[in-house]
């Protein structure tokens, strides 16, 4: 079973994004509210990919990626940016720090495993 | 609609209804900054309070089914990266926000 760490300071996202990912693909969710907290429970958990807010307080996706790479325990964890950011700009400046791929808000929770899986290459 | 979809659906629905506080308090705070735009009072704080709730509801109206509501939040975001949003054009997105996230009865 695929076990995925969402990090963002937004429960209902983050709520939403399980409930998804629980029902319609059966992966195992593991959840931080922080970048700080993420860091720490992806060098505890292993988790197979990270789904990552960009806009959080404190530290922010990108900044928290950044420190992730710095760490060989979790730095070949993939992991995916989470962005309200709809203009080309972002989504290149995003693509640019070396994460596996961006994603969309709002996104639909009936795809976002399809979603993920595409972005990762998961043919499973 | 498959059974997990038919699941999913239904938490959906569940977790709408727990969040209705939180939408409402993100609209609250636009409110607030829309007749301070109106009275010519707006600060920089509270513009950039109701830029980041615009923003918030952009990103989460649409895993609910409102993706009008999304659009709107989207246009009052790029409204409130202004120094001095326009106080009409401010008013009525947010009451076409309200609007769209208000079931019609």
């Amino acid at each position: 079973m695929r076990r995925i760490l969402i990090i963002d300071d937004e429960d209902d996202i983050r709520e939403v994004a399980a409930l998804s990912l629980e029902a319609t693909a059966g992966w195992e969710i593991l959840a931080a509210h922080s970048g700080l907290e993420g860091i720490r429970a992806a060098a505890q958990e292993r988790p197979d990919a990270i789904l990552m807010d960009v806009m959080m307080p404190g530290m922010d996706g990108p900044t928290t990626f950044r420190q992730m790479q710095q760490n060989p325990d979790i730095a070949r964890i993939p992991v995916l940016l989470l962005t309200a950011k709809v203009q080309g700009v972002d989504q290149r400046r995003f693509a640019d720090l070396g994460v596996a791929g961006v994603l969309f808000k709002p996104f639909d929770p009936m795809t976002l495993a399809q979603e993920i899986s595409h972005a990762l290459g998961w043919k499973d | 609609m498959s059974e997990a979809a038919d699941k999913t659906a239904a938490l959906l629905a569940n977790l709408w209804v727990k969040i209705q506080p939180i939408v409402e308090e993100r609209l609250a705070i636009l409110d607030r900054a829309s007749s301070a735009a109106s009275a010519g009072s707006l600060s920089l704080e509270l513009r950039k309070e109701a830029q980041s709730n615009a923003h918030k509801l952009a990103g989460a109206l649409g895993m609910y089914g409102f993706d009008e509501g999304t659009l709107v939040a989207r246009e009052l975001e790029r409204l409130l990266d202004t120094e001095a949003p326009e106080p009409v054009r401010f008013s009525e997105l947010v009451r076409e926000l309200r609007a769209s996230v208000t079931p019609k009865a």
